[in-house]
C-alpha cells in the first residue's frame, strides 16, 4: 500500500508521471480558496457528461457555501450525486480505477480519496446470439459488459443464494472474473478449488475465456472439458443444476464447469422443445458422432485390409470406382480431408461477402472436377462429405476440433492395422474418454460410471415434471429440482 | 522412460510393415469358380467381376466380367496358370458361385473340396452347383439381361426358384460337405445348364435382343451317393426331396379331378418320419393350401367337393412322392431324406453293423409307406370357377 501524498499539486504531477502523460487523462484541479480540489479522470472511459453534471457542479455548489470549508473532505463525499461512493487510501489502486472509468476526488490535506462511478458504456447492447442459435428460445446473449453480463443471470434467478464471487486476475489489466453459483446448490468444495487456482495465476494479461480456461482443470486430451456458452439461459440452467459459472470482464463467453461428455451433445433448445422428439434427435447425434468419428477410417480398412466384410455388389462398386486413381485410398482421405478443414477455416475468417465465391470454388471445383478429373473417386468424397456434415451438427468448436484429432488418430490405425487397429483405437478412445474427470465428476457420466438417475436426461430425455433430482453425479448439496425436499 | 514408451509407438507403426495392405485397384475380385477336368489334371475358370469395362457397361451394354482359364495337373497349379494370365492380385474373399462339371463329381467332389476349403480368403457360404450336359466354365460365360454379373445371376436363379416353387435345393458349400460326412444322409445339388448356344451367350449382343439366345436354365437335381454323383431327377423329383427334407418354402403344382385340372399351392408342407422298426418307414405328409387354378365347372363352395378335391390331391401327392420313392431306393440308392441317419439315431448298435451296405443293400429293401393328409383351406379371390359361376 502506498500513501496518498496530502498535496495536491505533487498528486497530480506523480499521475501524470505513471501515465507518461497520456493525452486521455484529465487531472481538473479547482481552486476552492486557499484550498485545491483535484477532480482525476479518464476522458476515453468515463461518462464525461456525467463528470460534468453531477461532479463538478456539485463541487462548484459546494465550495460555494462558507460552512462547508469546515470539513471539506466529507461535505464532498457526502453530497455529490453518485450511486456508487468508495474511498480509498491507497495510492495504488489509482490507476486500476482511472482506467476503469472511475473518477477520483481528492482534497488537500487529506490522505484519502473519494472514488465515484462514472464509467462509460464501452460496448454493444444485448444482441441475438450468434454462435449459438436457437428456433425457440430466449435471443438474448452475454456481451463484453460484465455488470450486463451479471445482470442477465441476476434478472432470471431472483434468489439470494446466487452467489457472485469475484477475483481480480492478471497483473495489467486487473480483469475482473465473477464465480456465479447457487449457494446451498454447488458443493462448496468445488469453488474453494475454483478460487484458490484463480488466485493463484500470476500472468500480464487475461483477455477472454478461453485464455482462463487453460489455466486450470483441463487434463492433456483434445476433447474440452469446460463448456463455453453465450447464451444465459444455458448459464442458469447449469446454475440450477448445481454446476458453477465464470464470468470474465470484457468476455461474451462465459465458462461452465464442470461437464460430462453428454453436455456437449446438448443444446439448450432441447430443454424447450417436445421431450421425445428431442430424445430422437439425441439419438441422431449420437449416431453422427459415431458416423464423424469412424466413417474414414472404417472406410479405409475395409477397401485397403478387410476386403471380405464387403457385401459383394458393393465391393466391385467400389473397385470400379477406384479404378484408374493414382493415390492410395488413405492418402486420398487424407487430402480430401484436409482440403475440407482448410476450406472449414478459411470460410470462418473470410469475411462474409466472400464466402459465396469460397463455396463455389470449395463445392464445384475442387469436389466435381476432381471426382472428373480422376483424382480422387466419387466414394472418397461421399465419405469426407457425410464425415464432414456430421461434425457440423456439434456447435462447440472445442469438441468438434477434438473429433477431428481422434478422427485422424483412426485414420492413421486403419491405414496401418485395418479393422483391428481402428477397433483398438476406438478403445484407447473410450478408455482415454473414461480416465478423464472435472472436479471429481467422471467425464462419461451418467454412462460410466454408471447412474441410472442420470439417464433420464442424457441420450433419451424424459419430460421435466419426471426429472425430479438434478444431475446425481455433480455432487451437489441440495438434490431436488422439484418434489422431495426443497431447502430454502 | 516417457521418451522409451514413444518411441515404441513409433516402431510400432514403421516395423508392422501393411503386411497385407492392398489396395481395391489392385485385386481381381473372383465371384464364381467352375472346375473341369482336363487331359492331365482340372482345368479351371475364374470370373473376375471388377474388369475396366464395368465403368461404362451400364451405358452401353457391353459384357462387365472377363473369364479366365488355366489347366494344370492339380487346382493350385490351374490357379496359378490362371494367376500369370491376371494382371491383378486374384482375390478369393467374395467367390459366390462354384460350378463343378459331371466328371468331377462322378469322381467325386471331395477330390476339390480340399483346395476350395482350404483357401482361408475364401468364404465357405458359396453355392454349389454341378454344370449338366456342359462344360461348367461355359456356365460362368453366360451373360444374364436381367442380373449384372453371371455369378449372382446363377445364385438369383437358385434362391428365387427355391423360394417360390421349391424346385432346386440351394445347396450352399457346408451344408453339401457336411451333409456327404454325416452319417446315413446323401446330399443333393442343383445343377444348371444352357439353352442355346454357347457363343453367342457370351457376347453383349446377347443382352441387345428382347429375347435372348442363350440363356441359363435351372435343370434336374443331381442326385449324389456321399460325394459321388449317381445321376439326375427331375423337378417333380426335386421337389418331392424338398417336401421330405422340410425344406419347403411355397410349392406350385396341378393334379386331375374328375378330368378336370386343377392347381394348388401351399406354403407348410410338412413331412414326419416315423421309424417303426429296422425295415419299415412311415412318412406322413400334411399340410394345407388353396386353389390357384380350376378348369371346368366345380362348385368350390361345396364341401363334399371340395372334400372329394382333397382327396384326389391327396392320392395325385401320394402317387407323385411314391414315384420318387420308387426311384431312390431302386435306380439311384440315394439316401437323400437321411434316413439312415434316423436308424442311426434310433438304433446306434443295429446300425453300426448295417452302415456300410446301407446305401446297396438295406435301403433299397427298406418298406417305407406315405400317408398324405392335405387340406384345403382356400380357393383364392374367387369361391366358383368362373364357368360356373356363368351358368
Amino acid at each position: 500500500m502506498e500513501k496518498i501524498n496530502k498535496n495536491v499539486e505533487v498528486l497530480v504531477k506523480e499521475i501524470r508521471a505513471a501515465y507518461g502523460n497520456s493525452g486521455d487523462l484529465n487531472t481538473r484541479v479547482i481552486k476552492a480558496g486557499d484550498i485545491n480540489i483535484g477532480v482525476f479522470f479518464m476522458e476515453s472511459s468515463s461518462a464525461t457528461a456525467n463528470i460534468s453534471d453531477f461532479i463538478m457542479k456539485g463541487i462548484n455548489f459546494i465550495t460555494s457555501k462558507e460552512s462547508a470549508f469546515d470539513d471539506l473532505y466529507n461535505a464532498l463525499k457526502n453530497s455529490i450525486f453518485n450511486s456508487q461512493v468508495i474511498t480509498t487510501k491507497d495510492f495504488s489502486q489509482f490507476p486500476y480505477f482511472i482506467s476503469s472509468g472511475f473518477t477520483i476526488i481528492v482534497v488537500d490535506g487529506n490522505d484519502e480519496a473519494i472514488v465515484m462511478e462514472t464509467r462509460a458504456a464501452l460496448d454493444r447492447g444485448v444482441t441475438e446470439s450468434t454462435s449459438e442459435p436457437v428456433v425457440r428460445g430466449p435471443k438474448d446473449s452475454f456481451t463484453e459488459s460484465h455488470a450486463k453480463n451479471l445482470g442477465l443471470i441476476r434478472k432470471r434467478i431472483k434468489d439470494s443464494n446466487l452467489w457472485f464471487e469475484e477475483v481480480k486476475v492478471g497483473r495489467r489489466t486487473q480483469t475482473r472474473v465473477s464465480i456465479a453459483y447457487i449457494n446451498n446448490v454447488a458443493d462448496k468444495k468445488n469453488i474453494k478449488q475454483i478460487k484458490d487456482i484463480l488466485n493463484k495465476i500470476d500472468v500480464d494479461g487475461i483477455l477472454d475465456g478461453g485464455n482462463l480456461r487453460e489455466y486450470f482443470l483441463e487434463e492433456e486430451s483434445f476433447f474440452p472439458q469446460i463448456l463455453s456458452t453465450e447464451r444465459p439461459d444455458l448459464a442458469c440452467q447449469s446454475l440450477l443444476n448445481g454446476k458453477i459459472v465464470i464470468l470474465v470482464e470484457n468476455s461474451p463467453f462465459v465458462l461452465i464447469l464442470p461437464n460430462v461428455f453428454m453436455d456437449f451433445m446438448h443444446t439448450t433448445e432441447d430443454q424447450y422443445q417436445k421431450p421425445w422428439n428431442i430424445s430422437f434427435t439425441r439419438v441422431l447425434k449420437v449416431l453422427a458422432l459415431v458416423i464423424t468419428l469412424f466413417t474414414p477410417a472404417i472406410y479405409i480398412a475395409i477397401t485397403t485390409f478387410d476386403q471380405t466384410v464387403v457385401p459383394d455388389k458393393l465391393l466391385i462398386s467400389l473397385a470400379v470406382q477406384r479404378e484408374g486413381v493414382p493415390f492410395p485410398t488413405f492418402f486420398e482421405i487424407i487430402l480430401l480431408m484436409a482440403i475440407f478443414e482448410i476450406l472449414r477455416e478459411s470460410d470462418i475468417r473470410l469475411p462474409s461477402t466472400m464466402g459465396a465465391s469460397m463455396s463455389i470454388v470449395g463445392a464445384l471445383v475442387l469436389g466435381q472436377a476432381a471426382v472428373d478429373a480422376g483424382i480422387v473417386s466419387p466414394i472418397a468424397v461421399i465419405v469426407v462429405a457425410i464425415t464432414s456434415i456430421c461434425s457440423l451438427i456439434f456447435n462447440d468448436p472445442d469438441f468438434m476440433n477434438g473429433i477431428r484429432a481422434w478422427r485422424f488418430i483412426f485414420i492413421l490405425a486403419a491405414t496401418f492395422f485395418g479393422l483391428i487397429g481402428v477397433v483398438a483405437a476406438g478403445l484407447v478412445w473410450i478408455i482415454k474418454m473414461a480416465s478423464l474427470n472435472t472436479l471429481g465428476v467422471p467425464f462419461l457420466a451418467p454412462f460410466s460410471p454408471l447412474v441410472l438417475s442420470g439417464q433420464k436426461d442424457a441420450i433419451a430425455r424424459f419430460p421435466l415434471p419426471k426429472i425430479f433430482k438434478r444431475p446425481e453425479y455433480l455432487k451437489q448439496k441440495n438434490r431436488f429440482k422439484q418434489g422431495g425436499k426443497h431447502e430454502k | 522412460m516417457k521418451n522409451k514408451i514413444i518411441l515404441l509407438f513409433i516402431c510400432l507403426f514403421l516395423l508392422c510393415g501393411c503386411n497385407n495392405y492392398r489396395e481395391l485397384n489392385d485385386l481381381a475380385i473372383i465371384t464364381g469358380i467352375a472346375i473341369d477336368k482336363a487331359d492331365n489334371g482340372y482345368e479351371m475358370s475364374f470370373l473376375i467381376a471388377n474388369s475396366p469395362k464395368a465403368q461404362t457397361s451400364s451405358k452401353e451394354g457391353e459384357a462387365k466380367t472377363t473369364v479366365y482359364s488355366g489347366t494344370g495337373q492339380s487346382l493350385t497349379e490351374a490357379a496359378k496358370a490362371i494367376a500369370t494370365e491376371s494382371p491383378k492380385q486374384l482375390y478369393f474373399g467374395h467367390v459366390n458361385v462354384v460350378v463343378i462339371s459331371e466328371d468331377i463329381a462322378k469322381d467325386g467332389f471331395f477330390k476339390v473340396a480340399d483346395w476350395l476349403i482350404r483357401n482361408t480368403e475364401m468364404r465357405k457360404q458359396f453355392y454349389l452347383m454341378q454344370a449338366k450336359d456342359e462344360k461348367a466354365g461355359n456356365i460362368l460365360k453366360i451373360v444374364s439381361p436381367l442380373e449384372s454379373f453371371p455369378s449372382q445371376s446363377i445364385a438369383t436363379l437358385i434362391k428365387s426358384n427355391r423360394d417360390t416353387q421349391s424346385l432346386s435345393i440351394d445347396t450352399n458349400y457346408t451344408t453339401f460337405v457336411s451333409r456327404a460326412l454325416e452319417t446315413g444322409y446323401d446330399p443333393v445339388l442343383p445343377s444348371i445348364s444352357i439353352e442355346g448356344k454357347v457363343k453367342k451367350g457370351s457376347s453383349e449382343k446377347n443382352l441387345e435382343t428382347t429375347e435372348p439366345e442363350t440363356y441359363l436354365k435351372l435343370s434336374d437335381i443331381a442326385l449324389f451317393q456321399k460325394d459321388k454323383f449317381v445321376g439326375y431327377i427331375d423337378e417333380r423329383g426335386g421337389q418331392a426331396i424338398n417336401i421330405f427334407n422340410n425344406e419347403v418354402n411355397e410349392l406350385r403344382f396341378d393334379f386331375e379331378y374328375n378330368d378336370n385340372l386343377m392347381g394348388f399351392s401351399s406354403a407348410n408342407m410338412k413331412t414326419k418320419m416315423n421309424i417303426k422298426d429296422i425295415n419299415t418307414i412311415e412318412l406322413k405328409v400334411s399340410g394345407s393350401g388353396h386353389i390357384l387354378e380350376v378348369d371346368g365347372e366345380i362348385d368350390l363352395t361345396n364341401t363334399k367337393i371340395v372334400k372329394e378335391i382333397e382327396n384326389a390331391l391327396e392320392t395325385h401327392m401320394k402317387k407323385q412322392l411314391n414315384q420318387t420313392i420308387e426311384k431312390l431306393q431302386n435306380k439311384f440308392k440315394s439316401d437323400v431324406l437321411g434316413i439312415g441317419r434316423q436308424m442311426f439315431i434310433k438304433y446306434p448298435n443295429k446300425w453300426e453293423k448295417i452302415k456300410d451296405e446301407w446305401n446297396n443293400k438295406y435301403f433299397p429293401k427298406l418298406d417305407i409307406t406315405i400317408q398324405t393328409d392335405l387340406t384345403i383351406d382356400g380357393s383364392g379371390s374367387l369361391n366358383n370357377s368362373i364357368e360356373e359361376v356363368q351358368s
